[in-house]
């Protein structure tokens, strides 16, 4: 065994899951050395297996990080596969951890991942969960990284024949296992879970039957790189099947022997995710049925994604958990099941049966927290903090994603920001000025050049080969006489595909490059860096977006649709040739921050960047601080909220770094990303105190929802769950005299009026349910829901609710409840479904589970005033809703708490340091790339006719001594107002010169054969 | 003229019309492939010869899917880009064009439904007016 000792100090992430990723990436944009550690072959975790994810039903990992560019990443970025950790000790900011490197029997810098080892030795390929034998060489999946192979040695019986086949000479037959010692200033943990092996269960044939098979399987028989090329068939006759039938909840939410009692929080949507697709693909051919218990859709957004399930695609959905799945004869599935309303068993055939599994912590994960000694909780997940979910038992140990509580992809990229921004806090930022020239090759200059144009279609989740004949596109590309080059990678992941094409950028001397890929808005500064690495500049770049403005948007048409996207190339060709390169103009950036919004979530992000020396303004609306968690007393697990809210308060009003405005609100704004300028107006004050600033936390908060619905502000018995939660808090004899209490989730939610979910709501209601019983053990507590959303652990309350007695009556849309006053009694009318009639429950209490809506006026005048995007019910719009969940799409905003949506106060937080963290990734680069549009006069043109000194919104141009229009480059925004008014046309935007759009318009136009 | 495609081309603004744009496509709201879009940085940015130059080239329509009124991220690129389409459509007029060829539109980023809606029913609207008189030119050149 080698060993290896090494003295630099830096963040230890465990897991290159996507969590592990971002809080690696998060910390490298920080310029914070970290090593990012994975058991497995390959990083990237269970996404990589995924089909596609929800909401977007993509996969854009590499969009994660686009502001960090390959050089940076490099120099505070390691990574080291199928390494684990062995042992922790030390402390907080000084660990040091024992590493062992299991041996890959292949040199990664070597392999060039041809394949021929994998063919001469065919027996080979781990690739499929469940699907695919095991093999000696073994790569993941396609989109692997690092992109190597590695090989069982003990399963190879001729080394030397292993060693012939490999042409690079890749092959270390002698690589032996590897300990290394290093310093460590903290850990984030982000080991994920296990999906639960329905095998174990004897009712639904997991594991037996051909065609019954786990969501995991089934997305990557989806997959365009599974096992059937992404051709739905059942496994046993390679048939498509016309029903296919979900399961939800198998070995989740349950009390049998080998059940957990805990929600997955996942599969909900991961089975809408996967019958729509299956829709979207196949349309009427397969009919698809979900059997679930309560439909778990309370992400953000995630309601509607339900309701288009229902209404746009006919998905089926049976309430209930099936009792048996049996084989029949031709392979297909009989499904056992009754439905509440029924009393009678049904059966039903169908083709293919998924199960939807949740996760499970694995023997290895339980093994690590041993070895770094966290405690774990009851079901054996990291025991985190209940108002810090990313905090651990011990200090300098943080922990995301999965690991901390089962979680989808958003959630965890928010924990790993967020675990990042706490472990990074230990470590300081290194001064190293991002210097172009240093880190890139030398830029070619393709001046006097003819063009010379490369085409590439990159396509790495098959989203445009699935919609589009790529080669199609290619040939017609190549028509070009000075289209030197044209190529597609499909499948093959973008950075994979981005290498190839800088080898053919330099092979060919190509000095124009058009990528077919997804939309510019996301992947621009990613191939912009691409060039870069080239030796190209980063301006000679034309995208075309195939995938989101083409294949996802012309499903009904696809020969009309083929013939778009020729022209579309050829308007992203016929553009390149007039591209000129330019050069980018730098800012300082300011070091301070602003935080709009001086609730639980603002004061966390304050507090959090004002330790870290970031002179940063708080502004708060209301005259105090403290926001919506004033009017809360206590958490689902028992936290003191008032006694954590007053911790904060002091704290932030002590801080040095923090300077708090109340009664106060933003009035004025202007400046760029890093360098913004506001002004702030306290009271009735009429001037503003202006603020120089380089980021933006929005962290406004939301309003508790009061919607005039079932008697509310009529009855005196009706009030919310707020209003409960103060008589619990301040009238204790009050509760003592209840007999029966009523409450009535989704008031004002999930309606027409305002479709989304509340999210908090479900477990308000459990919470206070018991808080009722605490107080008073024989009150009566009724809760009429439409789908219990006691997500994650939650699931453990909602259970010790019905233990207790509390009674959970369901009711829908067609059976609402009706509240009414008669003879001083409040009666609630509910529709029972098993008795199959209503009932009426006398309440001395009705409490309405009404949740939070967007705080419509804020939100307003904030986005009017910053320039930012709402979401359609009015909440503030995420740049990236999967995988940049706090970053806004404007440059230097970010968002945290119930701004971004609905959410508990644990939530809030992570979102608050997330916030913190990601603004430091901004601040850290001390200087900021304006890019290189902007607006330039011609002198000999320009006729002095002062057009553009008035139309500039930003009042930049003036005429300056040599009797001409002037426009400072450092203060123009780009936006090319001037350009269109100019009547002389002496003002070109660079970038988006006349001669380009008009460019753009003839390839547009230009006749085909 | 039963199966006459219109060709259309729609100018939007990065921060809002191609957000929606995109919107779309990421929730698979599908809309005629008739509209071909360029972005604009704003769509303040598009001057009157651009939209001219569309229609000489070929286009039946032309618009411009801008941010709502209000919310353009440049104060009011949208607002002047609203007088360079009433500009064009005064010179259509005198042209003797339909002045429905040039339309402005407003979206916020989040408005990828209503992006297809707009797409659909403006591809619609030119259907039912027919081959602009330049397009009809060129194709009887061809």
């Amino acid at each position: 065994m080698q060993k290896i000792k090494q003295d630099e100090k830096r963040v230890l992430v465990i897991g290159g899951g996507v969590g592990g990723i971002k809080a690696a990436l998060d910390l490298s944009e920080s310029r914070k050395k970290v090593l990012l550690i994975d058991s497995d072959y390959a990083i990237g975790g269970l996404m990589t297996q995924l089909d596609r994810t929800f909401p977007t039903n993509n996969c854009d990992l590499c969009t994660v990080s686009p502001h960090l560019s390959a050089a940076s990443r490099e120099k505070f970025l390691e990574v080291s596969t199928m390494t684990e950790l062995t042992s922790l000790s030390g402390e907080a900011g000084n660990f040091t951890a024992t590493l062992k490197t299991a041996p890959r029997f292949i040199d990664i810098d070597k392999c060039t991942a041809c394949g021929e080892c994998l063919k001469k030795f065919p027996e080979a390929v781990r690739f499929n969960p469940g699907l695919d034998p095991r093999a000696p060489t073994c790569m993941r999946y396609p989109q692997a990284t690092p992109y190597a192979y590695s090989i069982d040695m003990e399963k190879v019986d001729d080394v030397e024949a292993l060693k012939a086949v490999c042409k690079a000479g890749a092959i270390i037959p002698d690589d032996t296992e590897q300990e290394t010692q290093i310093n460590v200033a903290s850990v984030v943990l982000s080991v994920g879970a296990e999906m639960f092996d329905p095998s174990v269960l004897d009712n639904y044939g997991g594991g037996k039957f051909d065609n019954v098979l786990p969501g995991l399987e089934y997305e990557r028989i989806m997959s365009a790189s599974g096992p059937f090329q992404g051709n739905l068939v059942r496994k046993s006759d390679q048939q498509r099947p016309k029903k296919v039938a979900w399961i939800q909840c198998v070995g989740s939410r349950g009390i049998n022997v080998d059940d957990v009692p805990y929600c997955s929080s996942v599969c909900c949507m991961y089975a809408l995710k996967e019958a729509i697709v299956t829709k979207e693909r196949f349309g009427d051919d397969i009919e698809t049925t979900i059997f679930y218990m309560d439909m778990r859709t309370s992400g953000k957004d995630y309601e509607q994604y339900f309701n288009r399930a229902k209404e746009d695609f006919g998905i089926r959905l049976i309430r209930c958990k099936p009792h048996t799945v049996i084989e029949l004869p031709d392979k297909s599935l009989e499904i056992t099941y009754a439905r509440e309303e029924l009393s009678a068993m049904e059966k039903e055939e169908f083709d293919m049966v998924v199960l939807s599994t949740g996760f499970r912590p694995s023997q290895k994960t339980i093994d690590l927290a041993g070895a770094i000694g966290i405690d774990l909780n009851e079901h054996n997940f990291a025991k985190s903090g209940t108002i810090d979910p990313v905090t651990t038992s011990k200090d300098g140990v943080y922990v995301c994603g999965v690991f901390e509580s089962p979680k989808d992809i958003p959630e965890t990229m928010v924990q790993a920001s967020a675990a990042a921004s706490l472990a990074g806090m230990t470590l300081d930022s290194e001064e190293w000025v991002n210097e172009p020239v240093s880190l890139y090759p030398p830029q070619r200059d393709v001046d006097g050049e003819a063009p010379k144009i490369g085409f590439f279609v990159v396509d790495c989740d098959g989203e445009i080969d699935q919609a589009l004949d790529i080669d199609k596109i290619l040939e017609n590309a190549k028509t070009n006489p000075d289209v030197a080059v044209a190529e597609a990678f499909k499948l093959s992941c973008s950075f994979e595909a981005m290498e190839k094409i800088e080898g053919l950028i330099k092979e060919h001397n190509l000095n124009r490059v058009v990528i077919g890929s997804g939309s510019p808005r996301i992947q621009e500064s990613m191939f912009q860096d691409m060039l870069r690495r080239a030796g190209l500049n980063p301006y000679l770049l034309e995208l075309v977006n195939l995938r989101d403005q083409n294949a996802w948007v012309h499903n009904d048409a696809p020969a009309k649709s083929l013939e778009k996207a020729f022209r579309l190339v050829q308007m992203g060709i016929s553009g390149v040739r007039k591209a000129k390169p330019l050069t980018e103009n730098m800012l300082p950036t300011s070091q301070n921050a602003l935080v709009v919004g001086g609730g639980v979530t603002g004061m966390t992000s304050a507090l959090e960047l004002a330790d870290q020396g970031t002179l940063t303004y708080l502004v708060e609306k209301a005259p105090v601080l403290g926001g919506q968690a004033l009017n809360l007393s206590q958490t689902i697990e028992g936290d003191d909220v008032a006694a954590f809210v007053k911790g904060l308060v002091d704290k932030v009003s002590a801080h040095e770094n923090i300077k708090v405005f109340t009664d106060a609100v933003v009035a004025e704004h202007t400046g760029v990303p890093g360098k913004f300028t506001t002004g702030i107006k306290t009271g009735a004050d009429s001037a503003c105190e202006q603020i120089d600033h380089g980021v933006t936390i929005l962290a406004t908060g939301a309003k508790p929802n009061r919607p005039a619905v079932y008697g509310l502000g009529e009855l005196d018995n009706v009030m919310t769950q707020l209003d409960l939660d103060a008589v619990l808090e301040n009238d204790e004899s009050k509760i003592k005299a209840m007999e029966q209490v009523v409450m009535i989730q989704c008031a004002g939610s999930r309606e027409a009026d305002n479709p989304n979910c509340s999210r908090i709501c479900c477990q308000a209601a459990v919470k206070n349910a018991l808080r009722l019983l605490e107080v008073n053990p024989d009150i009566e507590v009724f809760v009429l829901y439409r789908d219990m959303r006691t997500y994650g652990f939650w699931e453990d309350y909602y259970k010790t609710a019905r233990d207790k007695g509390v009674k959970f009556i369901r009711f829908d849309l067609e059976h609402r409840p009706v509240v009414r006053e008669e003879a001083g009694k409040t009666i609630v009318r509910a529709h029972d479904f098993i008795l199959g009639q209503d009932i009426e429950i006398e309440a001395d209490c009705v409490a309405l589970s009404t949740g939070f809506v967007a705080d419509a006026d804020t939100n307003n005048e904030l986005c009017s005033l910053f320039h930012l995007p709402k979401t359609e019910d009015g909440f503030f719009l995420e740049d990236h809703v999967k995988l940049k969940p706090v970053d806004m799409a404007l440059h230097g905003f970010f968002l945290a708490g119930t701004a971004h949506s609905p959410k508990v106060i644990r939530e809030s937080i992570t979102q608050a340091h997330a916030v913190a963290g990601r603004a430091r990734t901004m601040l850290a680069n001390k200087e900021i790339t304006l890019g290189a549009a902007y607006a330039t006069v011609d002198p000999v043109m320009c006729a002095v006719c002062l057009i553009c000194v008035r139309a500039c919104p930003y009042d930049v141009p003036f005429i300056n001594n040599e009797r001409h229009s002037e426009i400072d480059p450092a203060k123009c925004r780009g936006c090319g107002i001037c350009a269109a008014e100019c009547p002389a046309k002496a003002i070109q935007l660079r970038a988006w010169e006349d001669d380009q759009i008009i460019a753009k318009i003839d390839g547009l136009f230009e006749r085909y054969n | 003229m039963d199966n006459f495609e219109p060709e259309i081309v729609a100018f939007c603004c990065h921060y809002c019309g191609y957000t929606a744009a995109d919107m779309a496509g990421t929730r698979r709201i599908s809309y005629p492939s008739n509209v071909k879009i360029i972005r604009v940085p704003c769509t303040g940015k598009v001057d009157a010869i651009h939209l001219m130059k569309a229609l000489e080239k070929g286009a039946d329509g032309v618009y411009i899917a801008a941010c709502l009124e209000g919310d353009c991220h440049f104060k009011d690129g949208n607002l002047r880009a609203v007088a360079h389409v009433e500009k064009i459509k005064k010179t259509l007029e005198d042209l003797g064009w339909e002045p429905e060829r040039v339309a402005m539109m407003n979206f916020s980023a989040a408005m990828g439904q209503q992006f297809a809606q707009a797409a659909e029913e403006f591809t619609e609207k030119i259907k039912a007016l027919g081959p602009s008189p330049a397009s009809q030119a060129t194709s009887k050149a061809v």
